[in-house]
């Protein structure tokens, strides 16, 4: 499904009256007309937590100069999160919504792990403000042979050694942390205890939207089979693997992961 | 006295050009979707077009065709709309009841205008146009490619007042970078062929966004490296880089 609008009227021109003070002068009215051709991102985390992906927001911002939405899941980090929401693809409308409300078009959905599922559904609500998405290491497929590895059942040794490459690398947890904190309660309130969806794999067959699929090659949570499979059912999709990087690419080789996202 | 010709960009491959009082719509464009950006203003909604006397439409890609647009705004659905047979079906289901079917070399006259396919190719079915009226001669180049068919334009129809050429010389990424438009050389060389009086490019700002940019499209957005090309190519032409909603009258 393709939605046409009329030319323009994404993000129509908006002229404001802004009053500023400049002493001794005083107050100085300016009328300003605005024009935002602007391509910004939305960047999408996954169950770690907004936190896994701020130190990356400012890398891409900083670099090419766009700007950068990183919002935090409804339930995570202490934010609300109404009963009623508890569907991806609910939260997937939200985000459109929001994209709405703040007028915003050729918009580039980033997500990674339960950020990249979310990111997938957003692409496929067929908004005319999106125009691609980016899934880094994404979880929310089933592929046989190569289920999902069971993280609410590890250690946080255990999650380390399978989300990076290299776990020395990996920072070192809150001292105290135990048990499952309101941040994996939120993610298993919206991903279900598959952390899947059997559908969304054929569901994304019919995605007219580019897609750029990008993996860590050492992730032991969802292996590259699972990034296969999305850039195999994807019609327009390419797929980038990044040596020496596992589940959280943005944090153990964010460099690697820019430049893949900027390549031409 | 000649007629006075003139013709004001729309938009991407839109233009309305003006034959004295009469009025002809190219490769109508007038939406935007999540992977169709016109990249440049587009000068003029389909309500504000005003009277037009006939449409040619060069091939069914939604950037030439958005019939739909003009469904919605309004148009009469009385207008002559000339196109190749892939095109004529779609507009007619839409509501057209006069569609004329000319494929290269077939000409169909409305009103004072005779509207002449060309040859044309892309990475679908299209034709090109020579578009006459009251001793003007106008060649609307679609979004083809550049072919050895082109040169029998001139021989057939003479002097030339304007040619409208594209030249983003597009290529499709996931069809191993296969060129679909004639690009900014090529489109020289076909204005050394035509020799019109006037050559305005067009096709060239429109971008499929940030992600579709690198992994669906492939295009030069950069009109000077027409005019460049032309310079040295085809010298006694005159090139104009018009932006939307610029009328230009011809001498």
């Amino acid at each position: 499904m393709t939605t046409t609008v009329p030319a323009g009227s994404l993000r129509p021109t908006t002229t404001t009256r802004t009053t500023v003070d400049i002493p001794p002068v005083g107050a100085v009215e300016i009328t300003v007309a605005d024009r935002d051709r602007s391509q910004p991102f939305l960047l999408l985390h996954g169950g770690g937590g907004v936190a896994t992906m701020a130190g990356f927001a400012d890398l891409l911002a900083e670099r090419t100069h766009s700007r950068v939405l990183l919002p935090t899941h409804p339930g995570f980090g202490t934010t609300p999160r109404p009963d009623a929401l508890h569907a991806v693809a609910d939260l997937a409308r939200a985000y459109v919504a929001l994209l709405d409300r703040l007028g915003l078009a050729d918009v580039t959905v980033i997500g990674n792990s339960f950020g990249g599922w979310l990111a997938a559904e957003i692409a496929l609500l067929g908004s005319p403000r999106v125009s691609g998405a980016v899934l880094i290491d994404a979880v929310g497929i089933q592929v046989d042979g190569h289920p999902m590895a069971d993280v609410g059942a590890m250690t946080r040794a255990e999650l380390a050694a399978h989300s990076w490459h290299d776990p020395t690398r990996a920072p070192a947890p809150p001292p105290g942390a135990a048990g499952p904190g309101p941040d994996l309660q939120a993610l298993a309130a919206y991903s279900g205890p598959s952390m899947s969806d059997p559908t969304l794999l054929d569901r994304l067959r019919e995605l007219h939207l580019p897609v750029h699929v990008i993996w860590g090659e050492s992730d032991r949570i969802v292996d590259t089979a699972h990034a296969r499979a999305y850039a195999g059912a994807l019609p327009l999709a390419r797929l980038t693997i990044l040596p020496r990087t596992g589940h959280l690419p943005q944090l153990e080789t964010p460099e690697e992961l820019l430049g893949a996202l900027l390549d031409d | 006295m000649t007629t006075p010709l003139t013709v004001t960009r729309i938009g991407h491959s839109c233009h309305l050009v003006g034959f004295g009082a009469t009025r002809v719509l190219t490769d109508p464009w007038f939406t935007t979707t999540a992977t169709y950006y016109p990249g440049e203003p587009v000068a003029s909604t389909v309500a504000a077009l005003g009277h037009v006397d006939a449409v040619v439409v060069s091939h069914d890609h939604y950037d030439h065709c958005d019939l739909d647009a003009l469904v919605d705004g309004g148009f009469d659905l009385g207008t002559p709309l000339l196109g190749p047979g892939t095109v004529t079906p779609i507009a007619a289901a839409k509501g057209f009841r006069d569609v004329r079917t000319i494929e290269a070399w077939q000409s169909e006259d409305v009103g004072d205008l005779t509207v002449t396919a060309t040859p044309g190719r892309h990475g679908v079915h299209e034709v090109t146009f020579v578009i006459q009226a009251g001793g003007r001669t106008v060649f609307f180049g679609g979004d083809s490619l550049r072919i050895p068919e082109q040169d029998e334009i001139p021989r057939r129809f003479g002097a030339i007042d304007l040619a409208l050429l594209p030249t983003n010389g597009l290529c499709i990424r996931p069809m191993n970078l296969q060129q679909v438009v004639m690009n900014a050389e090529q489109a020289a060389e076909l204005a050394a062929v035509l020799r019109p009086a006037l050559a305005i490019p067009h096709h060239y700002a429109f971008t499929s966004g940030r992600l579709g940019d690198r992994l669906i499209t492939k295009s030069d957005r950069d009109p000077r490296h027409f005019a460049e090309a032309a310079a040295r190519l085809a010298p006694g032409v005159a090139v104009r880089l018009v932006t939307p909603g610029t009328a230009v009258r011809l001498p």
